[in-house]
């Protein structure tokens, strides 16, 4: 068996997710993979989310009295939604984590500004819990801005990276 | 106060209460909303609010990692999880010790011996407490019907993963047993995952009543009395008061002796509250639950005994003693709340979300709003339909009950429907007033003339 490579791992997921199956384990010679709808589950030594965070380690920790947004109260009301200019496509957070430019420290980026990108293409990563996801563009084009510090905390909703779509 | 910045992990009324409880003890707070709630009125008066998820509840709420995610990026030392949602699941509080977070609640191994019902049984049967006659796990028909001849007819299947009316089912003989333990035992696993029933002999005119405790975790167990939340529909509370006007003393003693002995036996620490059945012909109670979080009618407790349930909670979280005992707790008036939900009582009470254009909440002596609505709010259709409680206080439930009924009529919302209708229709019926009613007198004496 050749091994899967992302695609066939994101249909994997979307099957499981569709199915109504609890845990699908599967093991090729270069990857393991265990899903379980339980959160307790244990699963298999190595499981995906712990493979990954092995390989950010020591990045995820955020010093407790570092961030100087918590020490300021925001505004009252809620967190506003920032637009995108004219033209520009945005690439939003899925919910609420640490936002990283980098597949692991030092490592360089997945994106700079004016790079061409594919729909598909990983553009950073959210962090919750160790658990890392990798957002990715959503359209074809090239990256315009990149809007978060390596590190930050993320907000759903909040805009990560703006598009020029290619015409 | 040792804590400094709490986490408020919930919506609606009960984040607006948990923030002002906060605000008072000096405790910083960040609220986390969904998409859904970036407007609401906790997200406004909170110090600090974060954006965690899209509006279902799965995606934000009720997920413990991005709770804990946030608390440990903002810097809070504590996570309040308020009730419903994740405020009894030991993972949370499992997750919050982990990573050095106070959870405003039990220690996580005393929410997983209550949480599991049989094994809530046990320990109270250890502390001398009262139970239903009833069964450990049943596992098929056959067996059940053995049980339910030692046991006696009529019986009522529950599910040993958790309440709320999934997985019971009232059988008065074989037949009904037969018909109905396989249902009970699928609800049960669809609810909570496990299709474990058991059984307990059913008692037909029972009140429910509960006792509001309070533990400190150093030894010390407090109760501030009974309420009576007899009047329910499909097992969800209705109108609740304080105290049961109906108990005879020595009930009542029984009653608070034998919650305060259940919670001092796990050195309990939080708010909780004891849920029993009051047999009204034999004057006996009999066990039912535990709950380890503040409950939505807490609010009755504190009207009568003057007590800040939720600040005691923070204290009590935060390592401090009771400073007081249980000679200091007087009640000597009476509370009545009615929750009030985005429903329609006349349509099989069906949930009414959309934007409310009107909010005109009674006001005068002995009324509390505890809301989180006001005018041109849009009630999101993504969560539970309550959109505020109305708790009056008199000096005995005649005037209790007067005065609710005044504010019911009072109280004005437009936009969407409520089940204010119904309610007023409650207040003012003869059973109600004349406090003769059980757990079962709103389905079968009143709502089936109401659905007319």
């Amino acid at each position: 068996m050749t091994s899967p490579d992302e695609k066939d791992i994101e249909s994997l997921v979307e099957l499981f997710n569709q199915s109504d199956w609890d845990e699908m384990h599967l093991k090729t010679d270069t990857l393991e993979i265990f899903l379980s709808n339980d959160p307790h589950a244990s699963g298999p030594a190595q499981s995906t989310a712990t493979a990954l965070s092995s390989t950010v380690g020591e990045s995820a920790a955020q010093p407790i009295g570092s961030s100087a947004a918590a020490e300021s109260p925001a505004e009252p009301g809620s967190p506003a939604v920032t637009e995108v200019a004219e033209g520009l496509l945005a690439v939003r957070a899925p919910n609420l984590g640490t936002f990283y430019r980098a597949p692991k420290p030092g490592a360089p980026a997945y994106v700079e500004v004016g790079q061409l990108v594919e729909a598909d293409t990983e553009v950073c990563l959210i962090e919750v819990m160790k658990l890392f996801t990798p957002v990715r563009a959503g359209n074809a084009g090239t990256v315009r801005e990149i809007c978060i510090a390596d590190g930050q905390m993320v907000e759903f909703g909040q805009l990560l990276v703006t598009i020029e779509p290619q015409t | 106060m040792s804590l400094k910045r709490v986490l408020v992990a919930n919506r609606g009324e009960i984040a607006v209460r948990i923030i002002r409880a906060a605000q008072t003890l000096g405790i910083e707070t960040v609220q986390v909303v969904s998409d859904a709630d970036r407007d609401s009125l906790a997200a406004e008066i909170a110090d600090r609010t974060v954006v965690i998820g899209p509006a279902q509840s799965r995606l934000s709420y009720l997920d413990p990692k991005l709770l804990m995610h946030a608390a440990i990026q903002t810097q809070c030392d504590a996570l309040h999880p308020g009730y419903g949602f994740l405020s009894e699941r030991a993972e949370l509080a499992n997750l919050c010790s982990e990573h050095d977070v106070t959870f405003v609640g039990p220690a996580a191994d005393t929410i997983d011996a209550l949480g599991d019902k049989l094994r809530a049984r046990a320990i109270a049967s250890d502390a001398g407490v009262p139970l239903v006659p009833g069964t450990n796990s049943i596992a098929d028909v056959e067996q059940a019907k053995l049980a339910a001849e030692e046991i006696g007819f009529p019986v009522v299947t529950k599910a040993s993963a958790g309440g709320g009316g999934r997985g019971m089912f009232i059988a008065r003989n074989y037949d009904d047993l037969v018909a109905s333990f396989d249902k009970a035992s699928a609800e049960a696993e669809e609810a909570f995952g496990d299709g474990t029933l058991y059984m307990e002999r059913f008692v037909g005119n029972a009140r429910h009543v509960e006792v509001q405790v309070l533990g400190d975790g150093q030894g010390q167990v407090i109760h501030f009395g009974e309420r009576d939340c007899s009047t329910q529909r499909r097992y969800q509370k209705v109108v609740e008061e304080a105290p049961c006007a109906i108990m005879p003393a020595d009930a009542r003693r029984r009653l608070h002796s034998a919650a305060v002995n259940l919670l001092s036996k796990l050195n309990y620490r939080n708010a909780g509250t004891v849920e029993f059945l009051y047999d009204v012909d034999t004057n006996e109670i009999y066990f039912i639950e535990v709950n380890t979080r503040i409950q939505v009618e807490h609010p009755v407790s504190e009207q009568v005994t003057g007590a800040d349930l939720v600040q005691l909670q923070f204290k009590v979280a935060g390592g401090e003693p009771v400073d007081f005992n249980q000679d200091h707790v007087h009640i000597n008036r009476h509370a009545i709340e009615c929750r009030i939900n985005a429903e329609d009582a006349s349509n099989n009470f069906m949930p009414s979300p959309g934007r409310i254009t009107t909010w005109r909440p009674p006001r005068g002596a002995g009324i509390r709003i505890d809301s989180h609505c006001r005018d041109g709010y849009l009630v999101p259709p993504f969560y539970d339909s309550m959109i505020g409680k109305l708790i009056v206080t008199a000096n005995d439930r005649d005037a209790a009950v007067e005065r609710m009924s005044a504010a019911l009529d009072e109280f004005e919302i437009n936009g969407i429907t409520t089940n204010l209708p119904i309610l007023r229709h409650i207040v003012k019926h003869p059973d109600f007033k004349a406090n003769a009613i059980s757990t079962r007198w709103l389905e079968q004496h009143v709502l089936a003339d109401f659905q007319q």
